[in-house]
């Protein structure tokens, strides 16, 4: 089922565990068809493109999921091995056993890491788990309290208790209070279930937030779980975000002496982005691309804020939606054969929607048949015919460009300092955005390509190709056009070979084809000058000449020859042809392209500050009301809300304002400034309390404090 | 009395005094117990293991009623009174109930009355913990016999001297007794009691491996073995003097110390190649007591793996997004520079300063007055940022992303708060870099931005 979709999914109500009957019924209680869950109406629902997102997004999301428990899998397997190990070997006393999992530091992404580890834990039918959040251990009473709470009514693995336990675990249950929660009636509650040989099972205490945990607390905590090492099998698992410099700063002497420590590494939190990215975003799979401004712009909140995959998931997710929610005519993103199939569905609506596409009018104009142009912008059946030949080459340039950015990775990837960027997302970025044969960035590239040596440079070459043979048979080649894909590269990559071929056969004696105009006899000139002037000169234009010359860059060597002309068969077969950038792409690539780039910015990256604002300085731009448009944004109305009214006076000042002057600048603003007397009337006590209102509201929302050095003042707290 | 003085002498090597004098303590359940003894001494000096094995003794030999409890346990005096009578009385199981001190004092008046009245014993651990909880928990407890007229005694454990103890109350005498630290020759017969053990452990260990077992057998000798003590002493003996402590590590050394001799290429006897094998290894254990990490078994070979953590190597393993490590460099710069040079270190324009010789004088700064190396300093956040803006050259919008970045770094305790943690809306709140300037400036290096430049100690 789709987790966010459904809203409803988090509403059933639960009789928490403390009555089994209960919680049984619940659990056999059917949840509501997936369909039907959804926030959307039925009608949105039922839609085409609907349909299609969900599709795309299930593919994806599975894919990542997979690859997540994929590269987790090692190190839960160490992590479930060490535990179950601890119940097998018999241990010094009072020493706890402790696991400390080298996570990094976005905390909240590893929790599904710990879940994880519980679940496996569980199947194992080797612990029973307690995850303790630092939130749930303010004082070591509430720490132990939720510890036996959580290893005692560990449901998961409660629902595998044998029947004949059953009894006696309900018997405990039912006793169980918080306050009852002590290391003495797990103790007792233990010696009751697991204490034969047959069961013993582990106890797992999990601290996901190791650095969270008050160091007081935390040492104590640990002391105790130690003191009842022997008769409870604790096992210690830390959840440690920076190094463990953190734990050994934490623990003193005479607590770190009572664990033993295992330290276990999981994957650095960026090479688990460019896993995710190189093997699900980038796959050629999906039908579904972003640009390559979207594209940085999600990767940059990742390397640059927060390293959370999961963030960049849902951003991800975001723009899916945003996508497929263009209408119907988006349904078309998907594999070619699904496809075919929607064109008939399209209504004309949706044809309008893909005759507004940007990159349609050029295909428009290109066609030089009046009559095909017409029936082309007007026809609509004439237009779904043609549409699969379209939809086909949109598809197939995808391809082609996803299997040459592999030749391109391969090929700058590792060059000294990488001009183009090393990794095939910074790749992919750089070539969908400009072209790229025009960026001094490549022309570097192609230099220090030309600066190699023979070895290098066909080991290299070679190592290209065979990586984009190996991906076209991989993964091109079990997809629909993958065919047509091979069919084009494979000639090619062949020409290319051949070209290599000849790198290696050439020698590197230099080419002596010297044109006669150039073969000048130098010698004499220089003994026939008359004076000092004269040879200056002719020195001066013989450098020029040899500069000239060796800015026209002709190789003197076969060798040399024989690289530029690979390389310039690589610029022209895949760089130039495959790798254009987006704005040459071809004609209704925007239907399986994402570049609305200013949506996502302004939906998934709160600014706060600026919305603030935004709202108070311009309240017309959120409630769209008659009242309140503003000709310029500094103008002051008196229609505006008092709260705004208030704030844009208090733009205008200093560091401390004035109240009595604050409020006659509002009462002038408020009641009209057409009264010039108007300071010395009475204040009317209706403005008074507006105008009071509006400050305590401005106060609260964290623009002025009350000043206590000077009476009647505010201070100003932002610039 | 004599039996189980005897029975634990043997247990416990170099501790024949003290286990005399609590033998004629407490050793005779039909004599009259003191009222409190309290038993103080370092951490690894035998405190707690002695007192378990002499109520142990005890409760087997004289039937005497014992109970030990470790202080940090008792969080509420509900929970110790709890166990105390738990262990106290086993046969009553759950019908006992003490609220408070009170309630657990009456209990045990009514013990007096019933007509097999009985010796107990109670020991806390960590008994300076007593001192926290409730005011009335440590005067009852000392006097605990008066109150109840049992034959009963206190056992207070802790690594205070009972002066530590005194309050403005007062508290009745005990019987103090000291357990003094073992030296060196006493530390070297404790860690060689258990040689055959060793032995036989490591005769296992080369069960398969014939040839070893043959040199094993042969090498392994208890000289050898002391010899290899005191190798082992003479480093460990300066830093660490808890007997465990030593007693795990002196363990671990030991495989090492061994390889050369099984490999055939030392001979047993020759102890000063030995030792010269032996050094290095011995020191790089050193520098790792007490932090107790194990290394899982296809990783052992590699020493250096984990102790390694210089300060470099932990500020490039530490990953942080660049705006975070930014914020982390502003945050430093912002603990160690004064408010009021701001305006000269990040303005481009600041207008000529004047010098004077005062000035020049004043800020001929001795050592003692950097302020990097005197600690932090606390700023706000407004000024976090502004630095933040300041050092960072290109532009970023201050978004909830870049705020949460600064809740995540006090998360990570690489910032702390000073004050004013509840009201951070009103901009009151100050924070504190926790960071040292040999760690800023790896994180400055990775993001090519040059910290000393911003430093007022280092203009």
């Amino acid at each position: 089922m789709d987790p966010t979709i459904s809203v409803s999914k988090g509403c059933f109500v639960y009789k928490n565990g403390a009555t089994r009957a209960g919680k049984k019924a619940a659990g056999k209680r059917k949840r509501p068809a997936p369909g039907s869950s959804s926030l959307l109406s039925q009608d949105v629902v039922q839609q085409p493109f609907y349909a299609e997102y969900r599709n795309a997004w299930n593919q994806v999301n599975d894919h990542i999921a997979d690859l997540q428990q994929r590269s987790y899998a090692r190190t839960l397997e160490q992590l479930v091995d060490f535990v179950v190990d601890q119940g097998l070997c018999t241990t010094m006393d009072e020493v706890l056993p402790t696991a400390a999992l080298l996570t990094g530091i976005n905390q909240p992404d590893h929790l599904s890491q710990f879940t994880a580890l519980t679940q496996r834990l569980h199947a194992q039918r080797a612990a029973r788990v307690c995850v303790l959040q630092s939130r749930d251990c303010a004082t070591l009473k509430a720490a132990v309290e939720s510890l036996v709470f959580g290893l005692v009514e560990d449901d998961a693995e409660a629902e595998n208790v044998d029947e004949e336990d059953e009894d006696v675990a309900e018997r405990d249950r039912k006793r169980l209070r918080r306050s009852q929660c002590t290391i003495k009636q797990l103790k007792s509650w233990y010696s009751n279930n697991f204490d034969s040989e047959r069961k013993r099972r582990q106890l797992v205490v999990i601290l996901p937030d190791f650095e969270c945990f008050g160091a007081s607390v935390l040492q104590d905590l640990i002391l105790i779980l130690s003191a009842h090492c022997g008769a409870l099998p604790f096992v210690l698992v830390l959840g440690v975000a920076t190094a463990m410099t953190a734990v050994h700063g934490t623990l003193p002497y005479h607590v770190s002496s009572k664990i033993r420590l295992r330290v276990f590494q999981t994957q650095a939190a960026p090479m688990g982005l460019n896993e995710v990215l190189d093997r699900v975003l980038l796959s050629p799979k999906y039908a579904f691309h972003l640009s390559g401004k979207t594209f940085k712009f999600l990767t940059h909140i990742f390397l640059y804020y927060d390293f959370s995959i999961h963030g960049f998931i849902q951003g991800f997710k975001y723009c899916l939606m945003e996508h497929f929610f263009g209408g119907n005519a988006y349904a078309l993103c998907t594999d070619y054969s699904k496809a075919l199939g929607c064109i008939k569905q399209l209504t004309h609506e949706d044809i309008e929607t893909i005759r507004r596409l940007p990159s349609f009018r050029p295909y428009v104009e290109q066609i030089n048949d009046c009559k095909r142009i017409i029936a082309v912008l007007t026809d609509d059946d004439y237009l779904k015919k043609k549409l699969p030949q379209l939809l086909r080459d949109c598809l197939l340039h995808f391809l082609l460009f996803r299997s040459s950015l592999e030749f391109l990775t391969e090929l700058v990837g590792d060059l000294p300092r990488c001009p183009l960027g090393k990794l095939r997302r910074e790749l992919y970025v750089n070539c969908l955005n400009r072209p790229t044969i025009t960026t001094p960035e490549y022309k570097e590239c192609l230099q220090m390509l030309s600066f190699l040596s023979k070895e290098e440079f066909v080991a290299k070459a070679n190592r290209c190709l065979d990586r984009t043979e190996q991906f076209l048979a991989e993964e091109i080649a079990p997809l629909e056009l993958g065919e047509a894909c091979i069919a084009v590269l494979r000639p090619q990559l062949e020409t290319i070979r051949q070209s290599v071929a000849d790198v290696v056969r050439a020698t590197m004696a230099t080419i002596t084809t010297t044109s006669p105009d150039e073969a000048r006899p130098a010698t004499d000139h220089l003994t026939q000058v008359a004076s000092r002037q004269e040879l200056k000169e002719q020195l001066l234009q013989r450098s020029k000449e040899d500069k000239h010359r060796h800015q026209q860059n002709t190789p003197t060597t076969q060798f040399a020859r024989a690289v530029q002309k690979t390389l310039h068969l690589i610029e022209t077969l895949f760089v130039q042809d495959h790798l254009r950038p987006l704005q040459d792409a071809p004609p209704i690539h925007e239907l399986f392209v994402f570049s609305d780039i200013a949506t996502v910015r302004r939906n998934i990256i709160g600014a706060p500050r600026a919305a603030l604002h935004t709202a108070l300085n311009n309240p017309h731009f959120y409630m769209q009301c008659k009242c309140c448009e503003l000709q310029d944004q500094s103008q002051l109305v008196g229609t505006l809300p008092d709260l705004s009214v208030v704030y844009k006076l208090h733009l205008e000042c200093g560091r401390m304002i004035n109240l009595f002057d604050w409020l006659q600048a509002f009462r002038s603003v408020v009641s009209g400034s057409d009264n010039e007397d108007a300071a010395q009337e009475q204040i009317d006590p209706q403005i008074q309390a507006r105008f009071t209102r509006a400050v305590a509201e401005l106060q609260f929302l964290g623009y002025i404090k009350m000043s206590k050095r000077k009476t009647d003042h505010a201070t100003r707290l932002t610039w | 009395m004599e039996i189980i003085c005897s029975s634990l002498e043997t247990l416990f090597p170099c501790r024949e005094a003290a286990v005399a004098t609590l033998g004629e303590l407490i050793g005779d359940s039909r004599e009259a117990y003191p009222s409190a003894i309290y038993l103080f001494g370092h951490s690894g000096t035998g405190k707690t293991a002695l007192t378990r094995a002499f109520l142990k003794e005890c409760a087997k030999r004289q039937k005497v009623r014992t109970a030990h409890l470790n202080a940090i346990e008792c969080y509420t005096t509900k929970i110790m009174l709890e166990i105390l009578l738990d262990s106290l009385a086993p046969e009553q199981g759950d019908s006992l109930k003490a609220d408070n001190m009170l309630d657990f004092v009456e209990q045990l008046r009514r013990w007096h009355c019933a007509p097999d009245s009985k010796s107990f014993l109670i020991a806390v651990d960590n008994a300076e913990r007593l001192r926290d909880m409730d005011a009335n928990v440590l005067p009852v407890l000392l006097q605990l016999q008066q109150l109840t007229s049992l034959n009963l005694c206190v056992i207070l454990l802790s690594q205070l001297p009972f002066e530590k103890f005194y309050n403005k109350t007062g508290l009745s005498e005990v019987i103090s007794l000291h357990l003094a630290q073992y030296n060196k020759a006493e530390t070297q017969r404790i860690l060689g009691s258990d040689f055959t053990q060793v032995r036989s452990q490591l005769l296992d260990q080369f069960g398969q491996d014939s040839k070893r077992l043959e040199i094993c057998k042969e090498a392994v000798t208890e000289e050898f073995y002391n010899n290899y003590l005191n190798l082992f002493l003479s480093v460990f003996y300066k830093a660490c003097r808890d007997v465990p402590e030593l007693h795990l590590t002196a363990r671990k050394c030991l495989s090492i110390y061994l390889e050369p001799v099984l490999d055939g290429s030392v001979e047993a006897s020759d102890v000063s190649r030995l030792w010269r094998h032996i050094a290095g290894p011995l020191r790089s254990a050193l520098t790792q007591i007490y932090m107790r990490i194990e290394k899982p078994p296809e990783e052992a070979a590699d020493f250096a793996a984990i102790e390694d953590q210089s300060v470099r190597k932990m500020a490039q393993s530490l990953e942080l997004p660049y705006y975070a490590k930014y914020l982390l460099i502003a945050a430093f710069l912002a603990s160690h520079n004064a408010a009021n040079q701001d305006k000269r270190l990040f303005v481009k324009h600041h207008g000529k300063q004047r010098k004077r010789m005062q000035t020049v004088n004043a800020r001929a700064k001795t050592s003692d007055k950097m302020s990097t190396t005197l600690g932090p300093k606390s700023f706000t956040i407004d000024r976090l940022l502004a630095i933040f803006y300041a050092i960072l050259e290109e532009k970023v919008g201050l978004t909830c992303n870049l705020l949460s970045q600064i809740s995540t770094l006090v998360h990570l305790k690489l910032l702390s708060f000073v004050s004013g943690e509840q009201n951070i809306m009103d901009g009151s709140a100050r924070l504190q870099c926790t960071i040292g300037l040999e760690f800023v400036l790896q994180i400055g290096k990775v993001v090519g931005f040059n910290v000393r430049q911003y430093l007022c100690d280092f203009m």
